[in-house]
């Protein structure tokens, strides 16, 4: 069930009801939010009735077993078990068939959550979860699983117990976010993708070097806001039910350094690489400076294995990990240069980032090495033709890009204005996207970049 | 406590959208989609025809397969067929030879590579055949040959045309000044190459080198101009050629590379942006046709109609005429070939509800080459049939693997596969049936039909 169907928010207004109906106990909201999880999931495969539950309890118990355990080589051994268990169950559903068919729905973002959970324990960070559902209710949260937001299970179980009241500030809010996230994957995303992105991926050769320039750029914009779109659909989908959910995007275009990027871009997968993989990697401590750097590369290599186990996502990972190394041997020969550098310098150093991004987004989107060089050699050879661009392109390209540098405030403002609209208006405004979107972006959306990982 | 603001919000908004779905503005929906559990988000998964990998001969069957998407009401690939069997007996110089000309997936050599492989699989590899001495596209393509040119002026057909329309067998001439050169590297090993250039008044030298050794030199200079053919013979392991004008212009047209044992050469001619317009308006008829007389075709395949799909008037009005005069030019040039007109593969565009829906015209375009076919007594390959008929972009755009690109014209290397199997198997089926047929009356006694 993707996020952009009907079936989707019709399955959201029952749950919002069903838990706001029962909000005046604990465990009702959790039985609500329990049972639309693997609602959810099962709307994907059966199969996952099966997995999750049965992976889930594993972990609750891994979790109270690591938080009573004092015994080092044990608590060694009970989260070793743990990520073996998520590790394992990652794997299996995306490069091994472990079922006679293949499920749709990748567990990656589960497994993210549920490591957070039994890391925390094991370092101390957090303690487990009072109760068995809530926990049920964090680790399999419907509106992250699809592609995150990867939200720490410390941070969600709190939430379970303050439920008071939703306010009309929140309410707006969510209905303004799920709204955005609509108009950012239909209206923009899909629509670059449908008109030139796809095609120019496919056939590179087929089109001119400006044709396939044209078509990386409007990769760039559909990814972002493919994913930036889901994320505040599912941001908004848990906003409903008064769950907030970390954030996962900060105009990450508008970096000024690779490592500024990864600050903004993916914030909660790079938040979790960083803390859950590179300081995990041996010789951080090490009075080796070199191994800081090679951890760099080691992260991202296995970042971007984690998409898929090809090589193009070998050489996009390992082209972000030395980049980042780069910056960082670069920051301490010569200091962090931000404060001094010049308005002209900080453009420069903008379209810099973003064409150094923009050169791995290629390897990303390709289908193989091949047809990224294919790619980058139609960049090269600069021949010239715009037979296959049509205005329209254009100027969804034109508004996708300016919207990626809207400021703040404005994004701030209409939010507020949307929270201030009475009820009647909240709801025609989002009637009129649905015709919007029937009649520029028709009957079907693909699904989520994201959730193929 | 409710939320009592958004519950409104959300309410009127469900109610906003049952009024929309009544009025048809949004999209259609049904209650019971939430409560479907079926695997649904799944893509399809098409299954690839397996490409057979035998050498054995292909046996005449007591029950040949039917194949209902080749014509051939007047056995017109008689001559095709008997060439075949010719090949497959293994006759001293029985190479089969097949030019396919095409749009822009017979210029990537896309379908046709597949067509060649299994053919020469199943009858003898008798080399590459026809390639041009550098891409005119980025796009063309010859699987097994690697061709890089530099310093040639370029005029194919589709393109920035040669005033006198002098395009050569592929649609497409290279002008050369001194220093311009073309690389070649092939996969295997080959025992001659045949270089198509234009004697012409003024003509200077190419220089031939392969395997680093000087083969020797092209002149072109002749009294008026006049498409030649000069052959060298490649030594075993001389799988690296260059062209090199020594003294320009020099004018090409391509080369050929062959082997001296029986089997297929199936030669892929396409052009970006071909259409039957292309060659009735832009091909020089007579020195086209002194290409076509040279090469000694079995078969010439006529596969256009891609481009010309989406233009409903001309399909109307101008369409049926070009082909027929293409098809009069291919029989008046090489009578004794057969001729195959090949239709082309689906193609897609969204429709009013965005789903991917054929082109409304190509249906009708599809079926004047049928009828143009039966008139003209050419055989006629229903691609658009075989692949699945109205529809098909949509399901191989959402199979797994895709099949066809997201212009939903081109197809994928996984969807050139299945086409070329599919024209593979008709014509292979089709001989089946024509040995089954010509060894019944005369048991024992076929082969003096089939020695030319």
């Amino acid at each position: 069930m993707l996020l952009t169907t009907a079936a989707y928010f019709i399955f959201l207004a029952a749950v919002f009801f069903a838990y706001w109906f029962a909000a005046r106990y604990r465990l009702g909201t959790l039985a609500v939010v329990v049972f639309a999880n693997y609602f959810f999931y099962a709307r994907w495969d059966l199969a996952y009735l099966v997995l999750i539950p049965a992976a889930s309890t594993c972990d609750f118990l891994i979790g109270n077993a690591l938080h009573k355990e004092t015994r080092p080589p044990v608590r060694r051994l009970l989260v070793t078990l743990s990520i073996a268990l998520n590790v394992g169950l990652m794997a299996s559903v995306k490069y091994l068939s472990i079922l006679p068919w293949v499920l749709p729905l990748a567990l990656s973002f589960y497994g993210f959550q549920s490591l957070t959970y039994t890391i925390d324990i094991y370092r101390r960070d957090a303690k487990p979860a009072d109760s068995y559902l809530a926990y049920l209710a964090s680790a399999s949260f419907f509106p992250t699983t699809v592609a995150g937001p990867i939200t720490r299970i410390s941070t969600l179980l709190p939430q379970w117990s303050k439920r008071e009241m939703l306010t009309s500030q929140e309410g707006g809010r969510a209905l303004f976010l799920i709204g955005l996230g609509l108009v950012k994957k239909f209206l923009i995303a899909d629509y670059l993708a449908e008109t030139l992105v796809n095609r120019v991926f496919d056939l590179p050769k087929l089109y001119s070097g400006a044709e396939v320039l044209a078509g990386v750029y409007g990769y760039a914009l559909q990814l972002y806001y493919d994913f930036s779109g889901y994320t505040d659909i599912a941001i908004g989908s848990a906003l409903v039910l008064g769950i907030t959910l970390p954030r996962n995007f900060n105009r990450p275009y508008a970096a000024q350094n690779i490592s500024d990027f990864w600050r903004r871009w993916h914030i909660s997968f790079s938040n979790w690489l960083r803390d859950y993989l590179y300081f995990s990697l041996p010789g951080l401590r090490s009075r080796w400076k070199i191994f800081a750097y090679l951890n760099l590369v080691i992260t991202m290599v296995i970042g971007g294995l984690w998409h898929g186990a090809g090589w193009t996502f070998v050489v996009w990972g390992a082209w972000h990990g030395i980049g980042l190394a780069a910056h960082r041997a670069w920051n301490a020969l010569h200091g962090n240069p931000k404060l001094t550098l010049t308005r002209g310098a900080r453009i420069l150093c903008g379209l810099a980032t973003f064409h150094f991004v923009l050169i791995g987004w290629i390897f990303f989107r390709a289908s193989s090495v091949g047809v990224a060089r294919d790619i980058l050699y139609q960049i090269i050879s600069g021949t010239i033709s715009f037979a296959n661009i049509t205005p329209a392109f254009v100027l969804v390209l034109i508004i996708a890009a300016a919207a990626h540098f809207v400021p703040d405030r404005w994004y701030a403002g209409g939010l507020e204005l949307y929270c201030q609209f009475p009820y009647y208006a909240q709801a025609a405004v989002i009637a009129a996207l649905a015709v919007a979107i029937r009649y520029v972006a028709g009957s079907g959306s693909a699904p989520f970049i994201y959730s193929r990982f | 406590m409710f939320p009592k603001k958004t519950s409104l919000a959300i309410a009127t908004l469900g109610a906003l959208l049952l009024l929309l779905d009544f009025a048809k503005l949004a999209r259609p929906f049904t209650l019971s989609e939430v409560l479907d559990f079926r695997p649904h988000d799944i893509p399809n998964v098409e299954p690839l025809a397996p490409i057979p990998a035998t050498n054995r001969p292909v046996t005449a069957f007591k029950h040949p397969i039917i194949e209902p998407n080749l014509m051939d009401p007047h056995d017109n690939l008689r001559a095709f067929y008997l060439a075949l069997w010719r090949t497959e007996l293994g006759a001293p110089g029985a190479i089969t030879r097949v030019l396919h000309y095409g749009d822009s997936p017979v210029t990537a050599d896309s379908i046709t590579a597949d067509v060649r492989s299994l053919l020469q699989q199943h009858f003898g590899d008798a080399g590459h055949g026809f390639v041009l001495i550098a891409k005119p596209w980025a796009w063309y393509g010859h699987r097994g040959v690697e061709a890089q040119g530099k310093g040639w002026r370029i005029n194919a057909a589709t393109q920035v045309r040669a005033k006198d329309g002098f395009h050569g067998l592929g649609g497409v001439s290279f002008e050369g000044d001194t220093g311009a050169t073309s690389h070649f590297e092939l996969a295997e090993d080959h025992a001659q190459m045949e270089i198509h250039f234009l004697h012409q008044p003024g003509g200077g030298v190419l220089a031939v080198e392969a395997g680093g050794q000087k083969l020797g030199d092209v002149e072109t200079e002749g009294p008026d101009k006049q498409p030649d053919y000069r052959t060298f013979p490649l030594a075993a392991g001389a799988r690296e050629i260059d062209l090199s004008v020594e003294r320009g212009p020099v004018r090409l047209f391509g080369v050929s590379f062959e082997r001296n044992t029986p089997g297929v050469i199936y030669n892929s001619l396409g052009l970006n942006g071909g259409q039957v317009q292309s060659v009735v308006r832009y091909f020089d008829k007579p020195q086209w046709t002194a290409e076509l007389q040279h090469q000694h075709p079995d078969l010439v395949v006529i596969n256009y109609g891609t481009n010309e799909s989406i233009y409903a008037d001309y399909i109307e009005r101008s369409y049926p005429g070009e082909l027929r005069q293409v098809i009069e030019r291919v029989k008046t040039a090489v009578p004794r070939a057969s001729v195959l007109i090949m239709s082309p593969m689906d193609r897609g565009q969204r429709d009013a509800n965005s789903r991917i829906a054929t082109v409304p015209t190509l249906p009708r375009l599809v079926e004047i080459q049928r009828q143009m076919a039966s008139e003209m007594g050419c055989a006629f390959f229903n691609t658009f049939q075989a692949m699945g008929g109205e529809g098909t972009m949509a399901r191989w755009y959402d199979s797994q693997p895709r099949l066809v690109s997201a212009d939903f014209t081109h197809p994928l290397p996984a969807g050139a596969r299945k086409v070329g199997v599919l024209l593979d198997q008709a014509l292979e089926s089709g001989y089946r049936q024509f040995k089954a047929r010509e060894q019944r009356p005369a048991r024992g006694a076929p082969l003096s039909k089939v020695t030319r």
